[in-house]
């Protein structure tokens, strides 16, 4: 068996989010990162919101770690006041030195995972993260790849291949990984609309652009429109430049 | 990742029977962690801090202030505001050597009752947060003169001053936007900082060239010392309320990325920017008018210096930049009187409701209502003068008691006291800095005074009454 992935389960756990149904079982085979924050006005100190709402939240998030314990997973949990929630989910993943990002969503019995793989920046991360989840399961994981007009088959077939391999070399048996193509599309609706047939959808997580800035990330985009979860694969993190 | 356990035990309970929150395990540069797996993100970085100092003080000094020093002192009241911005340096210093040892929400209350024990902490904290009600009351009354200045200048003449009403109205205004929850204050404290500092570089860079004589002006007519030396130290005390703004930077230092590096930065960087900025607005005030002129126009005496330079465009300019500047002043000591509620409770000075987080908005209506308030029955008054000599005067209390306790502090060396920041020249610029304060207050007016003491007083016996158990000095 490989080494668990760590994964990020952000809630913004005063606010009604939880852990959605199926959720636990998903990440069964992770190290999950439960990260639970509330965010306030920058009126309020971070503080006074913890004087207040500690307990309660407390006791959410003992409800939900023991939720993840019983499905298999091992958990470590942050409760988090803040301004900003982004950087918050931010700076955990790097401090927990996360693998990825689960944006919660719920799902059924998990059969069938969708990858959808960018470029081969990220790819080791990717399959650490496919065949830590999945690796021990019978589901089926499907890599795809929405291919660009200068990109020849040989190039696709290459990057896919590559990451089956990865998969296989972390035990995954070689017959429950498929590979497919998509071509013509914009990359965005290709995995929305590929989505639908899945349970689970796992992506990398983009460069900030300034598209990124006025749309949002695309995983993001992804996690609005498909109802599943989704799983971000964190980039590798970058030097310190502070 | 620097950790810093502050280590600092409290005790005690107060009427009510609450205790002290627990203090927390460790600081980092990016969160405040208690009890392991708890932690308060600091989200404010070094433009933030510095758009809280600038921002709260560059509204009185340069928009409300050169008339009435000018009418004081004088060109020397150059000279004044120079020795306020020295004092203000002097008292920074220190403050940042204990802001980067507790970067702790309440700033000088926090290291002064963890410093010297809690009746110095109660008087400073209540008086913190009084002083703060004083000097919002005095930014809207100038808040007040400028908009009224927009009425005259667009010709409309009402048969009543509309000064208080208009400083009344937008106490009320800021209040309730407070608790509403406000998306982005901080974004916007950040922008209007921002036009502020280039409309005022623009406008003073054109004054200082008329000044000397470039554009043909050349009118630098006055003795320096025109009314005499003494009134250079009482102004001194009354525009010291331009330099409160640093210390609301400590009272945010929970909330400050890398504190160790950015507390200091902003509170000696904002100090340093303003008093440049007051120094050459009034000597590019004086040099336009001269002080009699200059005294006659009052609070919007700005507005009128604008004219004299750049017609009418100028003074649309400042007057917009006034109404912005003596706003944000308003808006950012709201906010920290809401911040020192919320330490005093915190610690059980302050019933914890007094703190408590509205469910709707998430925002501490209770706090921000007890700061709201008074604050009108302040404006009320319309007593600019004494609102801002007030001001100045509990916190100069403050300023000198922070100096004793970074002496106090160094003396006793307590095992979590390792500040990452220290203070040049110990102990001569603590020394320096409690005696420049402390002697800044024989210059006020008696009746400042006089209500001053009346505040710490009451002060002292409230925490007498409600918290007399209680311990926060910690195992010094």
């Amino acid at each position: 068996m490989t080494d668990r992935p760590s994964i990020l389960v952000p809630l913004r756990v005063l606010e009604g989010e939880s852990v959605p149904e199926g959720v636990p079982e998903l990440l069964a085979n992770a190290h999950v990162v439960l990260l639970g924050y509330h965010v306030v006005p920058e009126q309020t100190a971070p503080g006074q919101a913890q004087m207040q709402f500690e307990d309660r939240a407390t006791e959410r998030l003992d409800e939900y770690q023991a939720m993840f314990e019983e499905a298999g997973a091992t958990v470590e949990r942050r409760l988090v006041f803040t301004h900003d929630g982004q950087k918050t989910i931010d700076r955990t993943t790097t401090e927990h030195d996360c693998l990825a990002a689960l944006v919660p969503n719920a799902t059924g019995p998990v059969e069938d995972v969708l990858v959808a793989v960018r470029g081969t920046v990220g790819v080791d991360r990717l399959a650490r993260v496919v065949a830590g989840l999945f690796g021990a399961t019978d589901a089926s994981v499907t890599l795809y790849h929405v291919s660009e007009e200068a990109e020849t088959d040989e190039d696709v077939a290459t990057l896919l291949d590559g990451l089956a391999d990865r998969l296989e070399d972390q035990g995954m048996d070689a017959s429950r990984i498929e590979t497919r193509v998509g071509r013509g599309q914009a990359a965005l609706d290709a995995i929305v609309d590929a989505a639908d047939a899945f349970d689970v959808v796992v992506m990398g997580e983009s460069d900030p652009s300034l598209a990124t800035f006025v749309f949002g990330m695309p995983a993001d985009q992804v996690a609005d429109r498909f109802l599943g979860p989704v799983l971000v694969v964190q980039r590798e993190p970058s030097e310190e430049t502070e | 990742m620097t950790e810093q356990p502050p280590d600092v035990e409290s005790a005690g309970e107060n009427v009510a029977g609450e205790t002290p929150v627990a203090e927390p395990e460790a600081v980092t540069d990016e969160t405040t962690v208690h009890d392991d797996d708890v932690e308060l993100e600091r989200t404010i970085g070094l433009v933030g801090g510095l758009a809280i100092g600038i921002g709260t003080m560059i509204g009185a000094g340069i928009f409300v202030f050169p008339g009435l020093a000018a009418n004081n002192a004088g060109l020397a009241a150059t000279l004044s505001f120079a020795i306020g911005g020295l004092i203000a340096l002097l008292v920074a210093l220190p403050t940042s050597e204990l802001a980067t040892a507790m970067p702790r929400s309440g700033g000088g209350y926090y290291f002064i009752s963890r410093g010297m024990g809690t009746a110095y902490g109660a008087i400073v904290g209540l008086g913190l947060w009084l002083g703060l009600m004083f000097a919002s009351a005095f930014y809207l009354v100038g808040l007040g003169h400028y908009a009224s200045a927009v009425f005259a200048e667009l010709g409309v003449s009402l048969p009543f001053s509309p000064v208080i009403g208009i400083g009344l109205l937008f106490g009320a205004a800021l209040t309730a936007l407070s608790i509403g929850g406000t998306e982005n204050t901080a974004k916007i404290q950040n922008v209007v900082v921002g036009i502020l500092l280039v409309v005022l570089t623009a406008f003073l860079s054109y004054g200082v060239l008329d000044a000397v004589g470039v554009f043909g002006g050349g009118t630098v007519p006055e003795q320096f010392f025109s009314r005499g030396y003494f009134p250079v130290l009482t102004t001194a005390a009354l525009v010291f309320t331009s330099y409160l703004g640093f210390a609301q930077v400590a009272t945010v230092a929970g909330e400050i990325k890398q504190p160790g590096r950015n507390l200091p930065l902003a509170m000696v960087g904002s100090v340093l920017v303003v008093t440049v900025f007051y120094v050459v607005t009034i000597f590019v005030a004086t040099s336009a008018f001269g002080a009699d002129r200059l005294g006659q126009f009052g609070e919007t005496a700005m507005v009128e210096v604008a004219r004299e330079f750049l017609g009418l465009p100028g003074a649309v300019a400042i007057l917009g930049a006034g109404l912005l500047a003596t706003f944000s002043s308003a808006n950012a000591s709201i906010l920290s009187a809401s911040r020192a509620v919320y330490a005093l409770s915190r610690d059980a000075l302050l019933p914890r409701k007094a703190s408590e987080v509205n469910l709707r908005y998430g925002t501490p209506h209770v706090a921000l209502l007890a700061a709201g308030g008074p604050i009108l029955v302040l404006v009320a008054t319309g007593q600019v003068e004494l609102l801002a000599e007030v001001a100045s005067f509990l916190h100069l209390i403050m300023y000198g008691l922070m100096c004793v306790a970074l002496i106090v502090l160094r003396r006793r060396n307590p095992e979590w006291y390792s500040p990452s920041y220290r203070v040049p020249g110990y102990p001569v610029v603590p020394a320096v800095g409690t005696l420049a304060s402390f002697g800044l207050i024989a210059f006020m007016q008696p009746a400042s005074i006089g209500i001053g003491i009346v505040v710490m007083l009451v002060s002292y016996l409230w925490y007498r009454y409600y918290a007399g158990s209680v311990t926060l000095k910690g195992d010094i």
